[in-house]
């Protein structure tokens, strides 16, 4: 599903973050990227929707090299894969429905499908009866929620999470990586970068650690260490 | 389809709402330019319709009398060939008594009392005269010359009428034109910043809209749709004072005596309709083409 090549990424003249990375991730894996700040971890993930492009190497992502992908295609490879963000990214003036409902709408699906849909997913993140609160009217738990809904409304083939726990306290941080391990349980490959020591020790799934931009671990059903 | 034109439109508007000030600048400003582009166009026709008898350096017209039997046109002809020394011979024209009448409708078109007492069959005919000298003494004594042939009814020189106006419209043109096209830029400008600001005010939303999939069209459409609709307001704008000023004209050139020549400055109605249409297509044009640019940025995510 995902494969990165002796991938390297350097921002300016001299700041390497990610210095010839090479790994596979099949298809319905569940992979924690660790390692300290600045360690390279969100720039992998910036390579894998193409926010990035690498200096050298090839990223392949269900099935395209994305170095090679035209500038026009990069909107339907977005479509397959989800993004999480620590801060949420929620549009504050539209409702918890309607953060959702952007997701497809933007990608064009008629209304009868958004209706369809967007309670199902808010169904299946556990935030029924909710639609119609505004971003400001939700805890940091909830709001995450949200973003995952928004990230999995069109059942992406990938969901890349960049610190969802981050901003979050441990009980709610749990709650959200159940949630993550239930769509991973769905099929869809999850690939999430963290610093949060706990949940990567009571998930045992597997374990990539950067150090200085350079892969030093990769371990199936790893802890963080 | 429906649902993406449904989107581009919603977007537009509420986008337009959010930025009343800077939105009725650039609305404004492009109003003022295009009124100004407008003003032009109508100052101009007004001109072309007064030096209509002097298109192309004539010089000199000689009237044939209507009824003048074909002798008296061919011998009047004859005369002027034979000037070839003073005379440009092969930019000799003779408008027969329709196309005078057709030149006429022009040159008194803002005096109605005139234009309802011409008839085709009591127009004089008459010949266009371009000179090869440039001694207006020459030229003046050779109309002289022509007054007295048989059949000729009288003797017009530019020297006379509209040289001055010719210079005048010259000058006019330039200075309007400049004027009008530097206002039109500011109005890009502004339509541009507008936009600009937009869509920095709302870049969090562009970036989620790029990471789940929207293709830069589907985000530059709306914003497109917002400047071409400054643009298109500004050339409504421009298209109302447009027809006021003329109707303020037309009708305060009506009260000037018949046979000034002031009657040939109003545009008619078929004209103005015109230029109001090109207002509106510039206005459109120029606010895509405003926004297109700052939409072109703020796309990179």
């Amino acid at each position: 599903m995902i494969r990165l090549e002796n991938v390297s990424k350097v921002y300016g003249r001299d700041t390497v973050a990610v210095r010839d990375a090479s790994f596979e991730i099949a298809k319905g894996e569940f992979v924690f990227l660790v390692g300290p700040s600045g360690s390279g971890k969100s720039t992998l993930l910036r390579l894998m929707n193409r926010q990035e492009r690498p200096e050298r190497g090839d990223v392949w992502v269900a099935g395209r090299e994305l170095n090679t992908l035209p500038d026009a295609k990069v909107p339907y490879l977005r479509r397959n894969i989800g993004n999480v963000f620590q801060d949420y990214k929620l549009l504050p003036t539209r409702t918890v429905f309607e953060n959702v409902a952007f997701a497809l709408e933007v990608i064009g699906q008629p209304k009868h499908v958004i209706r369809q849909q967007v309670p199902a997913i808010l169904e299946l993140v556990g935030l029924e009866g909710k639609e119609d609160r505004f971003p400001d009217q939700l805890s940091g738990g909830e709001q995450q929620r949200v973003s995952i809904a928004r990230a999995f409304v069109n059942r992406p083939l990938i969901l890349l999470g960049d610190e969802p726990t981050g901003n979050l306290d441990p009980a709610t941080g749990e709650g959200i990586m159940r949630l993550l391990d239930r769509i991973n349980a769905t099929g869809t490959t999850v690939v999430m970068a963290t610093h949060d020591q706990r949940v990567v020790n009571m998930m045992r799934r597997r374990v990539i650690q950067l150090d200085r931009g350079v892969i030093v671990r990769d371990q199936t059903r790893g802890v963080y260490e | 389809m429906w649902s993406r034109l449904a989107y581009a439109f919603r977007e537009m508007w509420a986008s337009f709402q959010r930025n009343v000030t800077l939105t009725a600048a650039a609305v404004v400003t492009s109003a003022v330019s295009l009124l100004l582009v407008g003003s032009t166009f109508l100052i101009q026709r007004g001109f072309e319709n007064l030096l209509a008898r002097w298109k192309g350096d004539v010089q000199m017209i000689v009237f044939v009398r209507a009824g003048a039997p074909p002798e008296q046109v061919g011998f009047i002809e004859e005369t002027l060939r034979g000037q070839s020394a003073v005379i440009d011979t092969s930019q000799l024209r003779y408008l027969d008594q329709a196309e005078s009448y057709a030149e006429a409708q022009r040159v008194f078109a803002g005096d109605p009392t005139t234009l309802s007492l011409l008839r085709p069959e009591l127009i004089p005919s008459q010949f266009k005269v371009v000179p090869l000298t440039e001694q207006a003494a020459l030229v003046r004594s050779l109309a002289q010359d022509f007054r007295s042939l048989p059949g000729v009814e009288a003797v017009a020189l530019a020297e006379d009428e509209f040289e001055i106006i010719a210079k005048l419209s010259g000058f006019i043109r330039t200075v309007t034109i400049t004027m009008s096209l530097v206002l039109l830029l500011v109005a890009v400008g502004l339509i541009w910043n507008t936009i600009r600001t937009a869509m920095f005010a709302r870049r969090r939303e562009i970036e989620v809209m790029k990471l789940v999939g929207a293709t830069n069209w589907f985000i530059r459409v709306p914003f497109m749709l917002e400047g071409l609709l400054q643009g298109l307001i500004g050339g409504a704008l421009a298209c109302g004072g447009l027809w006021g000023l003329n109707q303020a004209w037309s009708s305060g050139v009506a009260g000037f005596k018949p046979g000034t020549g002031i009657s040939a400055l109003v545009v008619p109605d078929g004209y103005l309709y015109g230029v109001m249409g090109l207002l509106l297509g510039v206005g459109m044009i120029a606010g895509a083409i405003g926004s297109a640019i700052a939409a072109s940025r703020f796309l990179d995510v």
